[in-house]
Formats: structure tokens, C-alpha cells, sequence
């Protein structure tokens, strides 16, 4: 009955509820445990999303937005709650417009980075992107889950690089955010010069900021517009090997807080090698030739003097790597910094965390960049080190750092994998008893990110209770209880 | 003119708020960028100059009275014009003329507060703000072998003022500072006992009428003593000399001088000469009544146009006081030329000085707060590394000494004319 | 109206009998704000019943759970320059003056933000975040801005929004007395960490703190902040001078700082400026733009003064203002400003630029970095007595604000030739834009109309001026929602929401939610943010008329 009135809405063809479908969106390669959701639904625009969610109100029905290809990895789409419907926006892959003059892309959710990076390259255009995402990375996901992009010095606010969107509040009511909102159309508003490019609003509410790190529960969005940036003429990329982490943080505060380079970050050898590695063995030869730690940074050549750009700022971060008694250096051995240039791309399949054990379990949160060294002993102490990588990614202009560890370990093998359940929520509880922020609440440490977050719970419930008073949007997920 | 001839200035505050800091443009320390005492210490947004704007507007509509808050609030102020300074940086409004103008209201309905009351009638009986004897001014000259103006002739008057003329232990700044004029040659003469008040504190108070019956006796007194030359080493005095008295239309028609202003004359002409080291690092305070309020007087007369549509301007154009022609280079000269002595400035000077906290009639009415000023300078002094805190005013050296000793701050406290007889 | 004596009583134990007034004389002084005059054509609002001056975030909480309890309207501000006005919606009504909380608590260099209180000026913190090598931007209203005012409460554009960004994108941590008296930390706050991040975990609350807009006392009262900081190329201390006998707004740098330039260049006409500006912010070299006002002229010392240096003003070189730009460049290393100056150049030189040696001559350009980096006050107030900001609203593509900029342009000038408006022949555009980002999020239009709130005609004029700004059904109405700082949003009279949020996505109806939500009992003051409930809400694409003025309200 249910499937029949939800193909009225998105059509028969897009109601899928075939014992593989139902399996596939039952899990992902998360802990969280498998929950079976009653069907998938593949709508193809708006308006067909707003009538799934007036039906959802009417039927009390749980609704799961999935807009990236599998595997997914953060318990963020497995279903909180049996008979949910997964709300799978995959197909919606328009790359509405691009502005090279504002340097703005307009998205529809299901298109991923590859699909997004070509399109902007004819324009002259780039999208800034978290570290290799896999390929079928829905763009418009990454930015709402506020995955961090290497390029601190473009990352003015932890929204970046989005900007405006169409959104479908849990009530059904379709809402346009900043600048796109208006009495007219989005095609209406390009005649005026209006591009949906600015933010701010409406007046003194920030809807955008409902959304973003939302996990779903406030809106299912249905566009978004994006900072982009210069494809480079030239490109530069160094990398700084170090023995110990501290100088590296050195150089990188010296960098952020200039604003110089492209993309920065800091991977263990570990993360590097299983960067560049396209196999087990590769990483395992890699792992042992690669330094305890490298810096990685990038200079891009643009505007109107590319080539005297990228000169004065590897000329000053040549003397700011001196000034910590760093090298840098094109290549190290194991590594030529235009390879890792080259992965900074969507990762090709496998998934690059993916070829080192097969499988890998994530703790992230934020801190500040000089705190991330007692973070990596810390964990040195509960994660086996020669199986834990580690990724710093200063955000928000150096104001905060992205602390990434990833635990990698054999799905098959069940010490490892049982070790690994272990590590990710101990772990992480040890992360938040020494501070660390974790912003970003999925699967196994959810409730540590939220046990000192009371006031925040308290409010988020009720900003929840205006946006979708029926709880069917994704409940279960950030500190929303499952409604009965 | 009357308070409520400044209607226009009353609706003009848009609460900028600039009234309580020093012109933010000079600020440079944190720690001393406050410009108005009263705000600083009472919070109230009605101790700022724009809060007594906001007052007399809701005076003018009927809103208020003036009851004894509206007294507190008013009086509980220096009347140093530091808000006037800051406000009109960017403003053509009179902050402190509407504030004297509502003192003089406050007076004439019979709103006076009581300690200022005592005052006021120590003058009307005493010919003094000191409530001492009249018969005892003279004393602070002791034996020194000076004219006698009152029987004799000289080019020159020196008149000490009330503050020297009682506060005995000030007197021998006040001796210093005829004695240098005395080994200069100048002609010099002193009223003794027949001093009388200048009347510029009580003008302050609201008691216009006072100050207008001293300004004509001043008038009539050196008319007779035949002198033709004014020199005072009360900076208070000063300014009501010069630019009060030019204010009422009572101009005393001979040269008034402050006493920095005499000695660098003298110095110039090689009549005193700075020879003695004096190995001290000193910072200067500008004291109120030698800095921005004397600052001379503006006659306009005329009315305000409209051009370009709606931009407010003057036929013909109007000059308004805004602090900067007062006396401030002539004291650091003099400083600087005496040899081994280190002078450095302070974060509030000049035209944006803090004020030393007896202005005003505060120290009649709210010694606390006078101390407290005070205090607030001292410390100022020992930020920038003075070992001693200079000014060229009786008051200032009075409310700094007393200041020092309540609070245990052993920084030297000197006149400008202490310093130069130790180099003398 | 006068409070209970058990309503002044708990108020006066929370803070002591020295911080609590009831005196009309004290109370009137704080509702004679910036705006009034031109809502109730009156410079008085509503009395509030009473005026305290807490020191402290629990006494702050605890005079909210009181006025919860009596039901006790309350707002609090901290300068109150305030060109929205202080207009409290009910008779019974306190003010809190913030002006005890007044400490930079932390200055974090490395990771470059500053934790301040509410009456922190933005020009105190930017002489202390100096000695980090930090900055913060210079707000709109000048020097005396608060920095949580105009980072939380209130609008927050800034001067150098395409270096620092603006409009709340710089806070990192807030801590905000609900209207129900709960507190609330955002983000690290709540954990007792370090404030550097307001966001999460799960969604960001800073979106219901603040839009374009701050809530300007409509939700509760923010009681500490967090911002971040940028880089400083300057001095650690800087000393402005002027010479004897000079007026004080005469001081100014002796030169531009090292580690900075300030280069003006003139193009061809306007539109090549435009795509000039541009260029220059997508070239990511700026840390200040200015399409307008150069800041290069002597200041005036007072409208007699300006009014004797316009009529000599040279009309050629004023004409060339039009289209010149004044450009703030900045480097930490030498090489770093030489490519900056080189891009400036090239560019320069690419639109058919030059450099006039009128606007470029040093102390002319140490001027203008004091008026760009700092300022140099708001002179335009003493001009005719008010300015309004024109600009409707929005934010946007340069493209899109040349648009509006064109439309309002003409209304403007219709004023203007009536004689309602100061009129400007020379020396300013009514073209001109402040990028955000380096134009990454657009920028924001701004125009200014100087009216005299005292003249009956030129305020009736500016009232129609903004009425026609402001109707929904005009010129304007797909520009986005008026939202200027709250700006012109004083509910009762203006009706913003009731007006635009049925042609905007009905967010006036999430707004009132949000508001019912933070605030049950209504007693956080909600005149410049969205009324509990609108008298009159338009129908059917209707237009409810603003209702100024107001009736005066009586002293008690």
C-alpha cells in the first residue's frame, strides 16, 4: 500500500524494495548495527521530495536522505528505526549552472566530484574538496556534513564552500536559504544578476547553518550553490618529511596564518602511504620508506601574475620551512609531491582507505593545532600505530584543526574487527575526555559527543520540534530520539 | 546664551558615546583610554556628556524636574571638557556650554547643592573659595620684600589665586614662582589681603552672577594699581582671566599670562636662565584650565543655513572651540630645556588630558571622587615610568599630593615652578 | 511605568542598590537613541522602568529569571549608538547597561581568535590584537562599535570584509543568557574547552543566534564572544599625531604602515572601476576595497569647514573620484607586498587605470588607511543630523548590485533634487560595493541618504524614501529582505516580516517559531527582531503601510 502511493509520488521504476536493495541500504561498513528500511525511493526533483515528505508527516514514516554512492561509512544513512524509507537523491545529478565570473557551481545532490570537477574545468573552475573523496562522493553530502577541504586558506567559515540551497524542511515546506530566496525563480533571479551566491539571511535567521551538520533531520536538500575556485595555470606542491610532529605544526601555523599555499595538510607516513598505494603491498613497502611525518603543501598559480604568485609564496615558505629546520622538498623517498598532488583528485576505486586492510573505522573531531600532538600520543597508547593513520587539516583558516585517525584493520579477521568496535568508541571517548570537539556526532561516538552538549541537546530538540515536529526525518541520528 | 538655546545640539546627540573616551584616534593604551571621570566612575550613562544632553532635552519636554538626582548628576562632574573635546572631533555640537548653562539654570531656581552653598557664601563674605578669612590672604607671601599693589604701582600683577593664597602648604610654590619673577627684574607687584577671587570656580558652579561682580571688581582694581600685565600661577584663574571674562564681555584689557607662559618669555629673553641639572623623569599633566579650557574665546553671532539641501551650516561660518589652541607646547618646553631632565608623556594629554579631579567644584562636593580622579592619574604617571607627575595648576598639586597619600603612591608631585627653581 | 517594589527589590539584590536606578532623570537617558527620531519623530522611546548595570553573566541570568517571573520585558545594549533606535514594546521594561562588562579575556595569538565582553570596542580590541600581529575589522559605524554588538547582535559588515569577513562569520564561540534565563554555550563552550568553534556537535545554533542580522536583544542577551582574528602586517603600537593649534581630527599616521600600501587608482569610468574592483578582490590581494569615498582629504573640522573645502574643490579631480578606488594591500614579507603591488599594477593597467599624484600623495594615502583599517568616525551624522543606509538589503554578485544600485540611485536623486536629501554633486557615486571574501560570497551594497530628522520635511521625505525602498510590492521587491542591521526593522512600526516573508519562503513564520521557542513568557524586547504575534498581517499579497509616527509616551 505504502509502495504504491510512494509510486504515485516518484514513479513506479523508483520504488525499489528488493531483498538486495533493502540490503545494501541496511548497513554500511560502519558498527552501527543493520536496520532494515521498509524501501528505497530515487526521487527526480523538488517536487516530488516535498510530497514524499508530506507523506512521511501523514504516515508517520521515517525518512532516511542518502544522496552519495555506497560504501558508506559513518552510520549516518543506515536507517535509525525499522520501516524507514531511504530517500535516496543519487539520481538527481544535475550540474544546474556554472558561473565562471562569480565562481559559483549550482548542484543538485546527487552529483559527485568527478562529475563536478569535469564540468567546472571547462569553465576554468575547480570545486574545493576534503582530502580524496571516494568517487561517488556526493558533493552537496560532503558540504553539508562539513567534511573539510585542504585549503585553509579558502575556509573562511565551517560551511565552506557552501553557500545557498533549496531545502525541503521536515514539515514538507520547500525553502530557499541567503540569497536564493525570493518571490521569483532561480532563472528569474539570474536575469537581475542575482546567482544565490551570498549566504547571509534571511534577516536575523542563519537557516543554512540548520542544515549544514545536520545529518539530515532538519532538510532534505534538493540543490546547493558552491564556492569554487581558480583552476591554476600552475601548480607547485612540496612535501616536508619530519621525524616528529612539532615542527610540522610549526610550519603549518606559519602557513595558515599567512594564508599561504593552496592545499595543507599533515599525514602520518602511514596515511601517505595508503594515499599513494594502490594495493596492500604497495602500502606496506611505502609504510617502511616514508617518514614518521610529512607536511604537504601546494602553491597555485592564478589571476593575473600566475607564475610570480606561485614565486614569492614557495620562496617565503621556504623561509618559514627554514626557520623550523625543515627541508621541503619535491620528492622524498617513497614519494614525489605531484604524485600526492595527483590523489588530492576523488580517490579511483578502491577507495584509498579501503586498500590497505580492506577495511577502516574513522575518529575525527576538532581541536587546535598545537593540542593535536598530545591527541596523537594519546592514541598511540590505545591504536597500534603501525595500523593508524593519521590526518591534521588545519580549518577555518587555522582557527581550528581537523584531527582525523584512521584505524585500519581486516574486516574478515574478527580479533581486528572487534578491536577495531573497540577503538572506535573507547577511542574516541578518550579524544573528548582530553578535548577534543566532536562536531560532527555519527554512529559510534555519538552520544561522547553529545554527554557534554546539554544545552546544545536541549536546543537542537527544540529547533528540531519547529522544523519536523513529527520526528521523520532521519531520527535516531545526532541527539533526536526515535519517536514512537 | 540659555540651555535652551542648545535644543539643537540636544536633539543632535545620536549617543555616539565618543563623550566618554578620549578622541579614539590618539588612544594607545588600553588601560587609559576613559577621557570623562564621571562616566568612568558612575557607569550611568547620565554622567556622560551626552547623557546631560539627553537630561536637559527631557527637561525642555516636561519630562523630568530637577530634583536632587538631576543635581547629583550635574555636579558630580569636573567640568573638565574632556566630552567637549572627544564629542567634537567629529560633532558640531557645545557639550560643555550646555552643561554650564544648566548649572547657571540649576542656580537661579535656587538648586545649588548644599556643600557648593557654603562655598558660595565663604566668597560672598570672604572674597574667597577657601572659606578662610579675607584678612589672612596675604599671609602666603610671608616676608618676601614685594610691592604692595594696593599702595604702590607696578608693571606687573601677580596674583596667586585662592588656592595658593590658603593652602599653606603650597605657598612656597607661590613664593617660587613671584621670586623668579622678582630675580628676572620684572616689575611686580601682588594685591596681598586685598586679592580677591577671580570668580571662575563659582561661574562653574552655575553662579554666573558671582563671577560677573569679581570680573568688574579685577576690572576696576589693576585699572587703579595702574598694571598692565597679568601673571597667575593658578591655571583655574587663567582661564577665567582670559577667556571667562572675554566670554561675559568683562575683558580685563591688560596681557594675562600664565605663569609658564611669563617664564618662557623670560627665558627667551635670557632674563632666567636654566643652568642647575635636575635628574628626574617627570611627566607633564595638562591641567584643565591651562590646556583645553583656555583655550580663547569665539564671539559668533549669526544663524544656521541650509545648503546643498540639508547640510547644516553657519552665516557666517562658525569657530568652534575644539580644545586645540590652548596652552600645552610652552610647559614641555620649558621642561625640556632643563638640563637632566627626562620628560615623558603620558597616554592622555593635551587637549585629551585626564583631568585632575578638583574641577568643577568636586573637590567641595565629592572629595572622594576628586581623590579618586586623581588616583587614576597618579597611576597613569607610574605606567609611562615618571618619577615624578608635573602640572601648573594649585589644584592639580593639591588633589595629586592628597591623592598620593591616601593611597600610598610615593611619585613626586611639583609645579612646573619648583622644577625650574631647582635649575635656576 | 514603575516596577512593583518586590519587582525592584529582587533586582536590586541581584546586583546592589548602587547598580539599579528607577530616577527618570537616569532613565531618560537611555531612550534618546540614534534612530528614534526618525520612527516616533520623537528623540524619546519608551521609558524603561528601570536601568541596571550588571556585572556579571550570573547576574545577567538571574535579572532574566526574575523579569521571567514578573513578566518584565528586558534588552540590553552596550554603547547604545544604536541608529535602530531603543524602542522597548512594553511599558514595563528594563535596560541593562553592559558597560561593567568590559574585559578582553583572552587573547589566543596562535590560533588567532579573542574572547571579549559585550562593551569591548572593536578599536580597543584592535589596539590589543595588534600587539599579536591580529586584526579585526573595522564595522561600518567606526571605532566605538562592540565587538559582540556587531558580531552577534546587530549587522557586522565591515570595512574590510574582503579580508576579515563579516556578518557573524568570525564568531567561534558565544556565551548567551536565553530569554528564559537558561545559559547557553555553543559549541566548545559548552565542554569548558577553548572557544574555537560554536558549531555543533550536529548543527550549528548560530543560526538562530544571528542572519544577516543579529537579534538586537530579541533573543536574550550575549554575554561573552569568541571572534577570530586575522593577520596584522602593521606596527604593535601606532601613535597619531597632529600638529600644535590644529583640531583634533586632524591626527593622522605621518604614513602609511610598513607592512601595508594604499594605492588609488582611477580608471576610465565607472564600469571599468567595477570590473576593476573585481579583478583586484578575485586576485585575492586585498585586505581593504573602497569603491566610494577615498578618505584621502584633510579631515573637515565641522560642516562650515567641509562645506568652504567642497565649494573649492577642484570639480575635474572630483569627478575622478567617480571612478577611482582606494586599495589596501598588505604583506608579511616584502616579497609578498611587492606581488601584491605588482598584481595592482598589472591590473591597473589591464582596465586603462592610472595613478593621479592628487589621491596618491603620501600623507592623502595615510589617511585613508586610518579612515579604511580603523576610521575616521561618523562624520556623515553631523552633516544633516541622520543618515540612513539606503541599500535595501542585500548582498550579492557585483553584477546584481549595480542593478539595485542604478534603481535606488534614481530614487535618491529624486530627493536629492527636491532638496529633501543632502545634495552630493561631487565626489561620490551611487555605484559602490564591499566584497566579502574576496567576492567568494558576493558583496554588499551600500548607498547612504542624508537627511535632517529635524527638518518635517526632509524626515517625512525620508520616511517615503524608505517606505518605497522598503514596499514589497516596488522596485525592490526582488532584492532580497531588508535586513540592514536590524536596520529599519522595528517590528511595530515597519513591518519587514509581516511584508516580505510571504514572497520570501514565508521565513517570517520559522522566525516567529524560533522566537516562541527562545522565548515563552516574551520578555526578551522584541521591537527589532519579529514581534510574538503580528495586529495586522498583510493578505494575499498585501501591504501593511508603516505605522510611524508614534505616539510620544508620556514621562511618568
Amino acid at each position: 500500500m505504502a509502495e504504491r502511493e510512494l509510486a504515485e509520488i516518484v514513479g513506479t521504476g523508483n520504488v525499489l524494495s528488493g531483498t538486495e536493495v533493502i540490503k545494501e541500504y541496511s548497513r554500511d561498513l560502519s558498527f552501527v548495527p543493520a536496520v532494515a528500511p521498509r524501501c528505497v525511493v530515487k526521487p527526480g526533483n523538488v517536487g516530488e521530495v516535498q510530497e514524499l515528505v508530506k507523506w512521511a508527516n501523514s504516515n508517520l514514516t521515517p525518512l532516511v536522505p542518502v544522496s552519495s554512492g555506497a560504501p558508506h561509512f559513518r552510520g549516518d544513512t543506515v536507517p535509525g528505526t525499522g520501516g524507514s524509507v531511504i530517500v535516496d537523491l543519487s539520481q538527481m545529478k544535475r550540474v544546474i549552472r556554472v558561473d565562471p565570473r562569480n565562481k559559483v557551481a549550482m548542484v543538485e545532490p546527487g552529483v559527485t566530484f568527478i562529475e563536478l570537477q569535469a564540468e567546472l574545468a571547462e569553465a576554468g573552475l575547480s570545486a574545493y574538496m576534503p582530502l580524496a573523496p571516494r568517487g561517488n562522493k556526493s558533493v552537496i553530502g560532503s558540504v553539508l556534513e562539513r567534511e573539510p577541504i585542504t585549503m585553509p586558506a579558502h575556509h573562511w567559515d565551517s560551511t565552506d564552500p557552501w553557500l545557498c540551497a533549496e531545502v525541503v524542511f521536515g514539515t514538507g515546506d520547500k525553502f530557499r536559504t541567503g540569497e536564493a530566496s525570493g518571490p521569483d525563480t532561480v532563472e528569474e533571479q539570474w536575469e537581475l544578476g542575482r546567482v544565490q551566491m551570498n549566504p547571509f539571511g534571511h534577516s536575523h535567521v542563519d537557516f543554512q547553518r540548520l542544515i549544514s551538520g545536520a545529518q539530515g533531520t532538519i532538510g532534505i536538500v534538493t540543490w546547493a550553490t558552491l564556492k569554487c575556485h581558480y583552476l591554476p595555470q600552475l601548480k607547485k606542491a612540496f612535501l616536508v618529511p619530519s621525524k616528529n610532529i612539532e615542527p610540522l605544526i610549526d610550519l603549518s601555523y606559519r602557513l595558515v596564518r599567512f594564508r599561504l599555499g593552496a592545499s595543507q595538510f599533515i599525514l602520518n607516513g602511514l596515511n601517505l602511504a595508503c594515499l599513494l598505494g594502490q594495493n596492500s603491498e604497495e602500502i606496506e613497502k611505502l609504510k617502511k620508506t616514508l617518514p614518521p611525518w610529512v607536511l604537504f603543501v601546494s602553491f597555485e598559480g592564478y589571476g593575473v601574475l600566475p607564475e610570480d604568485k606561485v614565486a614569492y609564496e614557495t620562496a617565503d615558505f621556504k623561509d618559514m620551512a627554514r626557520e623550523c629546520n625543515l627541508k621541503p622538498a619535491a620528492s622524498i623517498p617513497g614519494a614525489k609531491a605531484e604524485e600526492v598532488l595527483a590523489r588530492l583528485a576523488p580517490s579511483p576505486e578502491p577507495y584509498w582507505k579501503l586498500r590497505f586492510k580492506g577495511g577502516f573505522q574513522d575518529i575525527f573531531f576538532l581541536t587546535t593545532l598545537d593540542k593535536t600532538a598530545d591527541f596523537i600520543t594519546a592514541m598511540s597508547e590505545l591504536a597500534p600505530p603501525e595500523n593508524t593513520g593519521v590526518y591534521l587539516q588545519p580549518t577555518v583558516q587555522g582557527t581550528s584543526c581537523h584531527c582525523e585517525f584512521n584505524l585500519y584493520y581486516d574486516p574478515a579477521d574478527r580479533a581486528e574487527a572487534d578491536a577495531a568496535r573497540w577503538l572506535v568508541g573507547h577511542g574516541a571517548g578518550e579524544m573528548a575526555r582530553r578535548g577534543g570537539f566532536f562536531s560532527r556526532p555519527y554512529g559510534a561516538w555519538r552520544d561522547t559527543a553529545y554527554s557534554s552538549a546539554e544545552g546544545t541537546q536541549k536546543m537542537q530538540r527544540k529547533v528540531k520540534g519547529i522544523f519536523d515536529p513529527n520526528g521523520i526525518l532521519n531520527p535516531g541520528k545526532l541527539c533526536f530520539e526515535i519517536k514512537k | 546664551m540659555s540651555w535652551q538655546d542648545y535644543t539643537h545640539d540636544m536633539q543632535r546627540c545620536t549617543r555616539c558615546s565618543y563623550c566618554k573616551w578620549i578622541p579614539y584616534r590618539y588612544m594607545r593604551n588600553t588601560d587609559f583610554i576613559e577621557g570623562c571621570p564621571s562616566v568612568a566612575r558612575y557607569n550611568w550613562h547620565a554622567y556622560a556628556a551626552g547623557g546631560k544632553f539627553n537630561m536637559a532635552y527631557s527637561l525642555l519636554k516636561g519630562r523630568i524636574d530637577i530634583d536632587d538626582t538631576f543635581l547629583d548628576v550635574l555636579y558630580r562632574c569636573q567640568m573638565d571638557g574632556s566630552c567637549d573635546v572627544s564629542c567634537k572631533v567629529q560633532q558640531d555640537i557645545e557639550p560643555l556650554q550646555l552643561m554650564q548653562e544648566l548649572r547657571i539654570k540649576c542656580v537661579e531656581e535656587g538648586k545649588l547643592p548644599q556643600p557648593h552653598q557654603t562655598v558660595i557664601q565663604g566668597l560672598r563674605e570672604e572674597d574667597n573659595m577657601m572659606q578662610a578669612p579675607k584678612s589672612d590672604r596675604g599671609k602666603w607671601a610671608g616676608d618676601m620684600d614685594v610691592k604692595d599693589l594696593a599702595i604702590d604701582k607696578a608693571e606687573v600683577v601677580y596674583h596667586a589665586g585662592c588656592r595658593y593664597s590658603y593652602d599653606k602648604e603650597l605657598w612656597p610654590v607661590a613664593r617660587a614662582g613671584l621670586s623668579l619673577l622678582q630675580k628676572a627684574g620684572v616689575d611686580v607687584g601682588i594685591m596681598g589681603a586685598d586679592e580677591v577671587c577671580c570668580g571662575g570656580r563659582a561661574y562653574e558652579l552655575g553662579c554666573s552672577d558671582e563671577m560677573e561682580k569679581y570680573a568688574q571688581r579685577q576690572l576696576e582694581t589693576f585699572r587703579a594699581a595702574g598694571v598692565s600685565t597679568l601673571v597667575t600661577p593658578c591655571a583655574d584663574c587663567y582661564a577665567s582671566f582670559k577667556v571667562l571674562y572675554d566670554k561675559i564681555g568683562k575683558g580685563l584689557g591688560i596681557e594675562v599670562f600664565h605663569i609658564t607662559q611669563y617664564l618662557e618669555r623670560l627665558l627667551k629673553e635670557g632674563k632666567l636662565k636654566l643652568t642647575k641639572k635636575v635628574p628626574l623623569t617627570v611627566t607633564y599633566h595638562d591641567p584643565c584650565h591651562l590646556g583645553r579650557l583656555a583655550e580663547p574665546w569665539v564671539h559668533w553671532q549669526g544663524k544656521e543655513v541650509k545648503v546643498q539641501g540639508q547640510m547644516i551650516v553657519h552665516d557666517p561660518p562658525k569657530q568652534y572651540r575644539r580644545g586645540a589652541n590652548g596652552v600645552y607646547e610652552i610647559p614641555r618646553n620649558i621642561l625640556k630645556s632643563i638640563p637632566g631632565l627626562k620628560l615623558v608623556e603620558m597616554y592622555r594629554i593635551k587637549e585629551y588630558a585626564w583631568c585632575c579631579g578638583a574641577g568643577g567644584g568636586v573637590i567641595d562636593a565629592y572629595p572622594d571622587f576628586a581623590l579618586w580622579t586623581a588616583a587614576e592619574r597618579l597611576r597613569e604617571a607610574g605606567a609611562v615610568g615618571a618619577e615624578a607627575i608635573v602640572s601648573a595648576c594649585p589644584w592639580c598639586k593639591r588633589n595629586f599630593l592628597d591623592a598620593a597619600r591616601e593611597t600610598d603612591n610615593d611619585i613626586k608631585v611639583y609645579d612646573l615652578i619648583e622644577l625650574v627653581q631647582k635649575a635656576i | 511605568m514603575k516596577l512593583a517594589k518586590q519587582e525592584y527589590q529582587a533586582l536590586e539584590y541581584i546586583v546592589g542598590r548602587e547598580y539599579i536606578t528607577q530616577e527618570l532623570v537616569i532613565l531618560d537617558t537611555y531612550n534618546q537613541v540614534w534612530g528614534n527620531k526618525f520612527f516616533f519623530d520623537e528623540k524619546h522611546s519608551t521609558r524603561p522602568s528601570a536601568v541596571v548595570l550588571p556585572a556579571s553573566t550570573d547576574e545577567i541570568q538571574a535579572i532574566v529569571r526574575v523579569c521571567n517571573e514578573y513578566g518584565i520585558l528586558f534588552k540590553a545594549f552596550s554603547s547604545g549608538f544604536e541608529y535602530l533606535s531603543l524602542a522597548l514594546e512594553k511599558e514595563k521594561g528594563i535596560l541593562l547597561d553592559l558597560k561593567r562588562m568590559n574585559r578582553v579575556l583572552e587573547i589566543d595569538a596562535k590560533n588567532m581568535r579573542a574572547v571579549v565582553e559585550p562593551y569591548v570596542s572593536v578599536y580597543r580590541l584592535q589596539l590589543e590584537a595588534a600587539k599579536h600581529g591580529l586584526y579585526t575589522g573595522r564595522i561600518g559605524v567606526g571605532y566605538s562599535a562592540g565587538v559582540v554588538a556587531a558580531e552577534c547582535c546587530h549587522h557586522g559588515c565591515q570595512h574590510t570584509m574582503v579580508f576579515t569577513s563579516g556578518y557573524g562569520r568570525n564568531v567561534l564561540g558565544v556565551e548567551w543568557v536565553l530569554p528564559t534565563g537558561e545559559v547557553l554555550e555553543m559549541g566548545t563552550g559548552e565542554s569548558g574547552g577553548e572557544l574555537f568553534s560554536a558549531d555543533g556537535p550536529g548543527f550549528s545554533l548560530r543560526g538562530i543566534l544571528r542572519g544577516r542580522t543579529g537579534a538586537n536583544g530579541g533573543h536574550g542577551i550575549i554575554t561573552k564572544a569568541s571572534v577570530k582574528l586575522y593577520p596584522w602586517y602593521g606596527p604593535a603600537e601606532w601613535e597619531q599625531e597632529k600638529k600644535p593649534g590644529e583640531p583634533p581630527s586632524r591626527g593622522q599616521l605621518p604614513k602609511v604602515p610598513d607592512g601595508y600600501k594604499v594605492l588609488i587608482p582611477t580608471f576610465p569610468n565607472i564600469d571599468a572601476a567595477l570590473e576593476a574592483a573585481a579583478d583586484f578582490c578575485h586576485a585575492e590581494i586585498l585586505y581593504s576595497l573602497s569603491i566610494s569615498l577615498l578618505g584621502t582629504d584633510v579631515p573637515a573640522e565641522g560642516n562650515d569647514e567641509e562645506w568652504a573645502m567642497m565649494q573649492a574643490a577642484d570639480p575635474e579631480l572630483a569627478e575622478e573620484v567617480k571612478s577611482s578606488l582606494v586599495l589596501v594591500i598588505g604583506g608579511q614579507s616584502s616579497r609578498e607586498l611587492k606581488y601584491r603591488e605588482k598584481c595592482v599594477l598589472a591590473i591597473t593597467e589591464k582596465r586603462g587605470g592610472r595613478f593621479l599624484p592628487e589621491f596618491n600623495e603620501p600623507a592623502a594615502l595615510a589617511r585613508s588607511f586610518v579612515d579604511m583599517i580603523w576610521s575616521n568616525g561618523v562624520p556623515a551624522l553631523r552633516v544633516t543630523g541622520d543618515f540612513l543606509p539606503s541599500s535595501s538589503s542585500p548582498d550579492g554578485s557585483p553584477d546584481m548590485l549595480k542593478n539595485l544600485a542604478l534603481r535606488e540611485g534614481e530614487i535618491v536623486q529624486r530627493y536629492e533634487r527636491s532638496g529633501a536629501f543632502f545634495r552630493r554633486d561631487t565626489g561620490q557615486r551611487q555605484i559602490t560595493w564591499r566584497p566579502e571574501e574576496n567576492l567568494s560570497t558576493g558583496a554588499q551594497g551600500i548607498s547612504v541618504a542624508l537627511y535632517d530628522p529635524y527638518d518635517p520635511s526632509s524626515l517625512e521625505a525620508a520616511r517615503r524614501f524608505i517606505s518605497e525602498l522598503f514596499d514589497p510590492r516596488g522596485k525592490f521587491q526582488r532584492f532580497g529582505v531588508p535586513a540592514r542591521g536590524g536596520c529599519l526593522q522595528i517590528e511595530s512600526v515597519t513591518h519587514v516580516h509581516q511584508n516580505w516573508g510571504q514572497r520570501y519562503d514565508n521565513y517570517d513564520l520559522w522566525l516567529r517559531k524560533l522566537k516562541k521557542m527562545l522565548d515563552p513568557n516574551a520578555v526578551a524586547d522584541w521591537s527589532a527582531y519579529i514581534p510574538p504575534d503580528y495586529p495586522d498581517y498583510p493578505r494575499e499579497g498585501g501591504y501593511v503601510m508603516p505605522s510611524y509616527p508614534r505616539k510620544e509616551e508620556k514621562g511618568e
